[in-house]
């Protein structure tokens, strides 16, 4: 069963359990406790009728021949070859019984309890009981308590010897209580116990009903405790079907974050605001992709549709042909760019690990980019003492072409790019500083960004927007740092900051 | 039909403009933002095909200044397809739009479409009397029958009939017809005026003497 695997359900069993098997446990104490209490009122009342049968019995003075015989029941010799018998026995005169008037109500036969006794004589005796009540029942209930045995003859057979003084017995909606009195006398007092019997099923109906009730109750309340425990988690889990949905922007509501759940919600909400940020950083990138390709197809479209329009000479052909390869192979380095920032991204780039000197690229570099420089007028100025570092020294020719390439076209004609290169507390540091137009404040956060142009005159061919973005992942996968600082109409300053070790 | 471009991308723009003029319409060109909105603001061109992305002033700029003294029809030109782009565009005061990459026939169309919009036609076809311009087919009938017509020919009558019962100065004409990179000899249009009355009658053209030209 599906629903018996929920954690709800199972706690509710599970609760209800243990609420049983405590209630049934209070249950059963109370009933015994009381049970006991109603018991040993009677067991006093027995007792107390049993000290009231004692004083009745009298025992009427020794016979007169054996008056000078001392003491009363030490039989003389003759005697006890006369009949066989144990002198001290024979000589016992049989005790007389006589209820005084003022404790007949102890014998009440028409109260509730209907007390009732026996008496026997000392056993060895003729067996024939001293006294009953009138009301002692007809069956052979002593006997049976007296033996704790189905006794066959309570008169041959009267066993006090079996039980202890004081015992009780209940049976047959009776409790019974003998005695055996220091003369030999055994007193039996008992009384129907029905009242309390019927007193202490009441109390076990009362328990098992108001029990039940309290088990109902625990039950309600259980339900409501666990609903409310799961309530938070299922909203965790409603909100996280809507993400998984598609809804990127849900959040769980944090009501208490002190809680284990709070914890657990704010833990899965920063999840999902990453999960939401990356998706929107890859629905940005993906759209940005498709615009910077559409400006080359459109390229590629406008030209080759005028081309066909009509004949044309060789020279527009070779143009349309011409301006159709610029196209593509704009096209081919913004696909080669963002091919390596995905695999920047997804941690497939592998790095050459290996030492050189970092100075020795930079001046490689330089005179790569100096015909761009002469174009434009710029000068370099280059200040590096040797550093070196272990990593990929044709990605690092890259970061160091990619930050001379910016420095010198988004600078002024005539104008001055330094580079340096020193070596602080095991860290290269590079610096790269233009004297162009500089990055406006606003715009210096986004200049790492994908597509990001600070000017967006520099639209062309050779301008893909994702030139510092790479820059930035090739130096972070190199553990190192990249900075920029700029100031408006003075300049731009990078400032690349790598692990020598 | 005087038609401006403002569009960055070198390659984009000069096809353009060549298919364009090849279309028969004069073309100006600028391939920044700030030249754009001059060339828009001091000359009145027939429409204006605007690029959004534009080094210095961008194409919503332009659109929302030239909007403040001119309603030239607009194209724009954009890379975004997204609807939220289009509708600002479209709440900019822009008149169409076309997606890069685009069909150069698209443009055609959507260009023909915003100029007889902003002359008050639904169709492609103008019947004055006997005489029917078909603007999508850039050709003239005369009762009828196709007639052989030059393009800068074409072009006076279309835009005399796109203002038809106005009086259109040489001026107008000079500015409507001719590119900032042609020579305007002024006997030139008298040429193409007296060429066309030759075609389709000397009374379509009616001239104003001191005014300018009428087709009424």
């Amino acid at each position: 069963m599906k629903i018996f695997k929920s954690i709800k359900w199972r706690l509710q069993i599970w609760y209800g359990l243990i609420l049983v098997v405590v209630l049934a446990g209070f249950g059963i104490t109370a009933y015994q406790l009381e049970r006991n209490r109603q018991f040993r009122q009677i067991d006093d009342e027995l007792h107390r009728r049993i000290s009231v049968l004692a004083s009745a019995l009298h025992r009427p003075p020794p016979r007169r021949q054996n008056a000078d015989q001392q003491p009363f029941d030490r039989p003389s010799p003759e005697q006890m070859a006369e009949d066989g018998a144990p002198p001290f026995q024979r000589n016992r005169p049989r005790p007389e019984f006589h209820l005084p008037a003022e404790d007949v109500h102890f014998f009440d036969a028409s109260e509730q309890h209907g007390f009732y006794y026996v008496i026997f004589p000392r056993s060895g005796g003729d067996g024939k009981e001293i006294a009953r009540s009138a009301n002692y029942p007809s069956h052979e209930i002593i006997t049976t308590a007296a033996n704790s045995l189905r006794a066959v003859n309570v008169f041959s057979e009267f066993p006090a010897r079996n039980i202890k003084p004081h015992q009780n017995f209940s049976f047959d909606n009776h409790r019974e209580t003998g005695d055996v009195l220091p003369s030999g006398e055994q007193i039996w007092v008992g009384c129907s116990i029905a009242p309390e019997l019927k007193e202490l099923h009441r109390t076990a109906l009362n328990l098992t009903v108001v029990g039940s009730l309290i088990l109902v109750i625990g039950l309600a309340g259980g339900w409501w405790l666990v609903s409310r425990a799961i309530k938070p988690i299922n909203e965790i889990s409603a909100t996280a079907v809507k993400i998984s949905a598609g809804d990127l922007s849900q959040r769980i509501d944090v009501a208490e974050a002190e809680s284990e759940l709070g914890q657990l919600a704010a833990v899965l909400n920063s999840t999902f605001a990453r999960l939401e940020t990356a998706f929107a950083q890859q629905k940005q990138f993906a759209s940005d992709a498709a615009h910077e390709l559409r400006t080359p197809v459109s390229v590629i479209l406008t030209q080759t549709q005028t081309a066909l329009n009509r004949e044309r000479d060789a020279a527009s052909y070779k143009q349309t042909v011409e301006a159709c390869q610029r196209a593509a192979q704009r096209m081919r380095k913004l696909i080669e760019s963002l091919l390596a920032l995905a695999r920047f991204d997804a941690g497939q780039e592998i790095l050459k690990r290996q030492q050189f000197d970092v100075s020795k690229t930079i001046s490689d570099c330089a005179e790569l980019v100096s015909p761009l420089a002469d174009e434009r007028a710029v000068k370099i100025y280059v200040e590096a003492e040797p550093v070196e570092i272990i990593g990929d020294s044709e990605r690092i020719a890259q970061v160091v072409t990619n930050l001379l390439t910016n420095a010198i076209q988004y600078n002024r004609p005539e104008g001055e790019v330094r580079v340096k290169l020193e070596s602080q507390n095991g860290l290269a540091i590079l610096t790269v500083a233009d004297t162009g137009q500089g990055i406006a404040a606003e715009n210096l956060p986004q200049v790492f960004g994908r597509f990001f142009r600070a000017d967006t005159s520099r639209t062309g061919a050779g301008n893909s927007g994702l030139g510092l973005a790479i820059t930035k992942a090739i130096v972070e996968a190199h553990g190192g740092t990249i900075e920029v600082a700029s100031e408006e109409n003075a300049g731009t300053t990078f400032t690349v900051r790598l692990p020598q070790g | 039909m005087r038609i401006l471009i403002v569009e960055d991308e070198p390659d984009l723009l000069a096809s353009l403009a060549q298919a364009l003029r090849e279309e028969g319409y004069a073309v100006d060109t600028a391939d920044n933002g700030d030249d754009g909105l001059f060339n828009a603001e001091g000359t009145d061109y027939d429409a204006i095909v605007l690029d959004v992305m534009l080094p210095g002033m961008d194409g919503w700029e332009i659109l929302k200044r030239l909007r403040k003294t001119k309603k030239t029809p607009v194209l724009m030109l954009t890379a975004r397809d997204q609807t939220r782009d289009r509708v600002k565009g479209l709440d900019t005061g822009a008149d169409d739009y076309v997606v890069k990459p685009f069909d150069l026939e698209e443009v055609f169309a959507r260009l023909r479409a915003i100029i007889r919009r902003s002359a008050n036609k639904t169709t492609n076809v103008i019947e004055i009397g006997d005489v029917k311009i078909d603007t999508a087919a850039r050709s003239v009938f005369f009762k009828d029958k196709a007639l052989e017509i030059t393009a800068r020919e074409y072009a006076l009558v279309e835009f005399l009939a796109l203002h038809r019962g106005e009086v259109v100065s040489r001026t107008q004409l000079y500015e409507h017809l001719f590119d900032e990179n042609e020579s305007s000899l002024s006997n030139l249009l008298d040429v193409h005026v007296s060429n066309v009355r030759k075609k389709l009658g000397a009374e379509f053209i009616a001239t104003r003497r001191g005014h300018g030209y009428c087709i009424a």
